[in-house]
């Protein structure tokens, strides 16, 4: 799966997946495995559900569960995000890698019906976010919704586990493990996050811990990572 | 990032057009900055923006490493308004963000460009690296790369990307040349013999004249942007390498674009 693989230039090298603020927050190293299924059964969840209504609403869903209802527009899905991810230097980091995503994929599939809806939102709702992004990608390809869910963990679980190598010392393969570990946690989340819908049926499972940390690093001046 | 397949979408953002030429009077010209550290490159940006700063509009991204630190250096500058200077986090990876995955640098670049709308001229800043770290051309349009003589006076010879393909060599610091044993005249032949006679430049931001040589570079190389003329070169990660053949043999650099050179014998 292309889309999960971290050298993508796509500029998520620059991103932690809130990785770092959690190191410099406090948190323990020896913590992060338990992180890891910690952020894939929850914020994680928030992203995929983002994702998956996201490729219903563009037309790219293929297993019959049929789209959102009429009058559901993509300024609904942002919004629903925006109220699930309410630190304002985690949604400026999204739309960050939504842009990095969406200039990635224009190239990729510029003829793409879903991708024409996001390059004509783009200009008057500003930026979207990674996970918006990635639902239109999901749309252009034809992914199903489950696989959505497990490449928007995946991806997210990953950047963590690239960022740990340049912040703290262990050996390559653990993390390599742990991010096996916490996808396999979120697999039984699976069918219900892909089932979504509704802007409304997104799952509300964000983390204010990890809000908490992510504002308090936007205001440091020594950091690796952009979030 | 291929250029030939952008649509007319993505070209509005990314300043190409449909058929993948540059547009080249759209935007600013976007000038790379690379050396390793402590080389001088901040101070040189500073340098640049003191000297052009009245007649040029000019914006700045620093690529730093651990810190905002660069950004912060030359918002204390005082040469340009602080908010035309920007920072990009490179996540520990200062080459990755000028080569591999120019993204960060590229929406930085063009939010400068949006914000301070019409800008003339975007310095980019690399986190100071190591000899074979150049900007790829998909983020700018031209590259300087920066040594010191401080760095010793061999630097130059041994060769390298940058020092042999950027489009122009800095050799930086030279007033403390009497002071670490080095001959500038003869780093800038050796350099210049490296480059096959490619731009070099003997800096000093102590010596007016020096400073004079950059300024009339920049100047240069902007007109040639605009007018089209100038074609983005990439240095390369690969070192120009030695083939052998009956006359002494030539040395074959990958510089997209150019005829190489074959009759060349050393
Ligand atoms: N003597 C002398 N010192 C210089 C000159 N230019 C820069 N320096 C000094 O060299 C040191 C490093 O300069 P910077 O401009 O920070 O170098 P840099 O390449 O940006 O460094 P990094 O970003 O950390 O890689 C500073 O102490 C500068 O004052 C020069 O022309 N002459
Ligand atoms: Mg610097």
């Amino acid at each position: 799966m292309l889309l999960a693989d971290a050298r993508l230039p796509s500029g998520g090298h620059a991103h932690s997946a809130s990785l770092e603020p959690a190191l410099l927050g406090g948190m323990a190293a020896d913590a992060v495995p338990a992180w890891l299924v910690g952020r894939a059964t929850t914020v994680s969840l928030v992203e995929a559900g983002t994702a998956v209504v996201t490729a219903r609403l563009l037309g790219g869903s293929r297993d019959g569960a049929g789209g959102p209802p009429d009058g559901v527009r993509l300024a609904d899905v942002v919004r629903a995000w925006a109220a699930r991810t309410p630190a304002p230097a985690l949604r400026d980091a999204a739309r960050l890698l939504g842009r990095g995503y969406l200039r990635l994929a224009r190239n990729l599939w510029p003829d793409a019906p879903a991708m024409r809806v996001l390059a004509a939102h783009d200009a008057p709702h500003g930026q979207l976010p990674r996970a918006v992004v990635l639902g239109a990608i999901a749309a252009a390809t034809g992914l199903p919704a489950a696989d959505t869910v497990r490449l928007t963990v995946y991806d997210d679980a990953q950047t963590a586990a690239s960022a740990l190598l340049k912040l703290e010392p262990l050996d390559p393969l653990a993390p390599a493990r742990w991010v096996l570990e916490a996808c396999a946690a979120a697999e039984p989340h699976v069918p219900r996050v892909a089932s979504c819908t509704t802007p409304e049926d997104i799952p509300a499972s964000g983390s204010p811990q990890t809000e908490g940390w992510a504002q308090a690093h936007a205001l440091l001046s020594q950091r690796l990572f952009r979030a | 990032m291929p250029d030939s397949a952008v649509d007319p979408v993505s070209a509005a953002v990314s300043g190409l057009l449909p058929d993948g030429a540059p547009a080249p009077a759209a935007r600013a010209l976007r000038l790379g900055v690379a050396g390793p550290v402590g080389v001088g490159k901040s101070s040189l940006i500073a340098t640049v923006c003191r000297a052009l700063g009245a007649e040029l509009r000019i914006g700045v991204i620093t690529n730093d490493i651990y810190t905002d630190e660069d950004a912060r250096f030359l918002r204390s500058a005082g040469v340009l308004d602080p908010e035309r200077i920007r920072a990009v986090e490179t996540g520990a990876c200062p080459h990755t963000a000028i080569r591999d995955d120019v993204t960060a640098n590229l929406l930085a670049a063009e939010d400068l460009e949006r914000d301070f709308d019409p800008l003339d001229l975007v310095i980019i800043e690399s986190g100071g690296d190591n000899l074979t770290a150049t900007f790829s051309p998909a983020l700018v349009d031209a590259q300087i790369f920066v040594l010191d003589v401080a760095g010793g006076g061999d630097v130059a010879r041994k060769g390298g990307p940058g020092i042999g393909r950027a489009d122009l060599l800095v050799v930086n610091k030279t007033d403390l040349a009497p002071h670490v044993g080095v001959d500038v005249a003869q780093m800038v032949a050796d350099a210049s013999a490296a480059r096959e006679n490619r731009a070099v430049v003997a800096l000093s931001r102590t010596d007016d004249t020096s400073v004079a040589e950059l300024r009339a570079w920049v100047l240069g190389m902007l007109n040639s942007f605009r007018s089209g003329t100038h074609v983005a070169q990439d240095p390369g990660p690969m070192a120009p390498h030695f083939h052998a053949d009956e006359d002494g043999g030539y040395v074959h650099s990958h510089d997209e674009g150019q005829a190489h050179d074959h009759a060349h014998t050393h």
